[in-house]
């Protein structure tokens, strides 16, 4: 038994501690969550463009009389559906690479690559959230703003889209979970990231099991806590309606 | 000045498909001050009239004037007109995000730039209108069907509307509260303000009404006095209905 500690001790110095090793994890840490941050803002922004083109055609395009606002949104709507279709159909990862070698070849920064790639990647996800939040909003509201007076936009602004986030507010979160851990795959296109940090110490000190282990430990904490953070946004915001 | 505050001139509504004539013609005055009261069988195109008024149903063909204006023209801002008609809907359709004051100013602050607290000072007065001053900080989900309906009248009434429209205002309320929101809308006719009003209770259009208007199949079928329409039926379909709804 003690021998079995005695070995786990001196691989964990052998892993983190030899050689300052350790910063490859905090490295690759401040890494995943500086893309991860950055491409959930980049995918919201994205994301809300798109859900207002989608649902603004779905709801009013029959209604509208010809002209150039008609035209205008047509084609917006058909660009965005585009979007969505290729984002949407094709591997992460690809995009990733398409991004690193073709979009970005003169570019050596990793972080503005990845960022790129997964905030575009997240914005058809973030979309169909955002589009299905502001469908779910009854009509009986979209038409007590108009009667008062409000524009589309202000109506959108003032009464549908405060309601349509507080409804989605959970999807949100987790597409925001779900991206942290998409992330990992950033190590692909020689990104430092927190997987990729890892996976240094294992090509340096051939242990597979200390980095790998404490790698998926940091994202499990860290996925618990943005789940309870949620939680309690949550929470707070159902207080307001009873 | 002229005495027509709404003018409507074949006014007609189809259906997508173009089958389903939902108004098929339909011709009316309506002047300031009258209250006018709407009934007929369900399907007859009632609402649809009522919600074309203001456009909220965009009318195939025919005009709208308000105020002169044809608000049916599309190079018309219908969104200045609609300030000055107000819509009492049979769903209430408050705003569950905010709070009764809230749901009250937002529309005032934001479109006519009250001041916060003129707008909160003349909330609360009409709050008091309809004996709900002390609710201002609940939430919609808070309140009963009656007290919402209240609220709704009130929360148009702050845009200080020239008509008030009000599409089967107690529909969706308990029978018990028919009465504090038919009471609310009897104190406003009393006080001029002009009304259209799609309703079931017939009991409302006797004692409120200026002028009862039938519909049946998308067109006015008869319209007159409440003595008139309830007295004296000339329409057989009139009759037939009363006989069903009295």
């Amino acid at each position: 038994m003690a021998e079995f500690f005695a070995t786990l001790k001196s691989d964990f110095i052998k892993c983190f501690v030899t050689k300052n090793r350790w910063t490859f994890i905090t490295e690759g840490l401040s890494t995943t969550l500086k893309i991860t941050l950055l491409s959930c803002i980049m995918g919201i922004v994205i994301g809300l463009i798109l859900a207002i083109v989608r649902s603004t055609y779905d709801k009013n395009y029959k209604e509208m009389h010809g002209g150039i606002g008609k035209s205008l949104l047509a084609v917006a709507n058909f660009i965005a559906n585009i979007y969505l279709t290729v984002i949407r159909g094709t591997p992460v990862v690809v995009q990733l690479m398409i991004m690193y070698y073709i979009i970005f070849a003169a570019s050596d920064n990793g972080v503005l690559v990845a960022v790129s790639a997964f905030g575009i990647n997240s914005g058809a996800y973030v979309a169909e959230i955002f589009r299905s939040g502001i469908m779910s909003i009854d009509n009986g509201q979209f038409e007590a703003g108009r009667s008062l007076g409000f524009g589309y936009i202000q109506t959108m602004l003032f009464i549908v889209f405060p309601q349509a986030f507080k409804s989605v507010l959970p999807a949100l979160a987790n597409e925001f979970i779900v991206l942290l851990k998409e992330t990992s795959v950033a190590g692909y296109v020689a990104i430092q990231d927190l997987t990729k940090g890892g996976d240094i110490i294992r090509g340096a000190t051939y242990e597979t099991f200390m980095p790998l282990l404490a790698v998926a430990g940091i994202y499990l904490v860290m996925v618990i806590f943005f789940t309870k953070l949620v939680n309690i946004l949550e929470r707070r915001l159902r207080k307001s309606e009873r | 000045m002229n005495d027509n505050i709404i003018k409507v001139c074949g006014l007609k509504k189809h259906f997508v498909g173009g089958t389903v004539k939902a108004l098929d013609g339909i011709d009316l005055e309506i002047k300031r001050g009258e209250v006018i009261v709407i009934i007929g069988p369900s399907g007859c195109g009632k609402s649809t009239f009522l919600r074309s008024l203001n456009l909220l149903e965009k009318p195939t063909s025919g005009n709208i004037f308000f105020n002169g204006v044809d608000i049916n023209d599309p190079k018309v801002d219908i969104n200045t007109h609609r300030q000055k008609m107000g819509m009492v809907f049979q769903q209430f359709n408050l705003f569950p995000h905010l709070s009764i004051r809230k749901n009250i100013t937002l529309a005032p602050i934001k479109l006519l730039k009250k001041p916060k607290e003129t707008a909160e000072k003349e909330a609360m007065s009409l709050l008091k209108r309809v004996g709900l001053e002390d609710r201002a900080e609940a939430y919609p989900s808070q309140l009963s069907g009656g007290q919402k309906q209240r609220i709704a009248i009130v929360r148009a009434l702050a845009m200080d509307p020239e008509v008030m429209l009000f599409d089967e205002p107690t529909s969706a309320l308990d029978p018990e509260m028919v009465g504090e929101v038919l009471d609310v809308m009897k104190e406003l006719a009393q006080e001029g303000m002009t009304m259209a009003v799609v309703t079931h209770e017939m009991g409302f259009a006797k004692e409120v009404a200026d002028r009862v208007i039938f519909m049946d199949g998308g067109k006015i079928e008869e319209m007159g006095t409440p003595e008139e329409i309830f007295g004296n039926p000339k329409s057989p379909r009139l009759r037939d209905f009363l006989g069903k709804v009295l």
